[in-house]
């Protein structure tokens, strides 16, 4: 399962973010207008669904000069979004 | 061990459960087990989004056979072949506006595991991908 809380702005991640996820994980992504920082600290997992749910966020931010900042990802999770080339496109700190 | 399960990607989270349950078994830790996560997630997810006229279910293997992890993912009822091992290539340093989700999934599964192999039997309508990932290997 997968939970999002956003906090002070700061979107948190926990828990597992697999493609059965997203249309939970969308409606909250969708109501992010501003730059934001999304915390992974405690997300064990995610997939390419996730990481699409991530990358159509992105893009719409872009288009008002907004950008989502990615935080404390896992080495697993840093290697997925490596290989995704996401770390090109993502601030990821 | 061998399990099925319904075509319906709720069905991940017993997935995972049976993977889980494997690796305690065979003594794989988490550095493989997350990756092999990945990719049959990324694999069943597909049979699933592909084939969703597919009146079967979908059957996942696990076995070590030395030092590799063995996975199959069996599809029993495919009209039309996918064979991710031809998937095409995806540009992952495209800027921001030229990049597409799709395509992903198949890129990270390649990523995850040293071997993937495809085949499909017309006869039995049979599609059956086979992963094998060493418990000794480097990849994420």
């Amino acid at each position: 399962m997968l939970d999002i809380r956003v906090v002070d702005g700061q979107i948190q991640l926990a828990g597992v973010f697999d493609a059965s996820q997203v249309s939970a994980a969308e409606p909250v992504f969708e109501e992010i207008h501003k730059s934001a920082v999304v915390n992974f600290e405690e997300l064990e997992y995610i997939s390419s669904a996730g990481l699409s749910v991530l990358l159509m966020t992105q893009k719409r931010l872009a288009g008002s000069g907004h950008e989502l900042k990615l935080v404390n990802l896992s080495s697993h999770i840093s290697d997925v979004f490596r290989y995704a080339g996401f770390d090109l496109i993502f601030s990821i700190e | 061990m061998e399990r099925i399960f319904k075509r319906d990607l709720d069905q991940l989270g017993d997935v995972f459960s049976f993977l889980d349950g494997f690796a305690d078994e065979t003594n794989v830790g988490m550095p493989v087990v997350l990756p092999l996560r990945l990719a049959i997630e990324e694999l069943f997810t597909n049979m699933v989004r592909h084939n969703p006229a597919g009146s079967s279910d979908i059957t996942i293997s696990l076995d070590r056979d030395g030092d590799n992890i063995v996975v199959v993912l069996t599809d029993h009822d495919v009209a039309v072949p996918f064979d991710p091992t031809q998937s095409k290539h995806v540009d992952t340093t495209a800027d921001l506006e030229d990049r597409e989700a799709g395509g992903l999934g198949i890129h990270l599964v390649k990523r995850m595991v040293d071997e993937i192999h495809y085949h499909y039997s017309a006869g039995t309508r049979q599609s059956k991908i086979t992963l094998i990932k060493s418990v000794d290997s480097q990849h994420a």
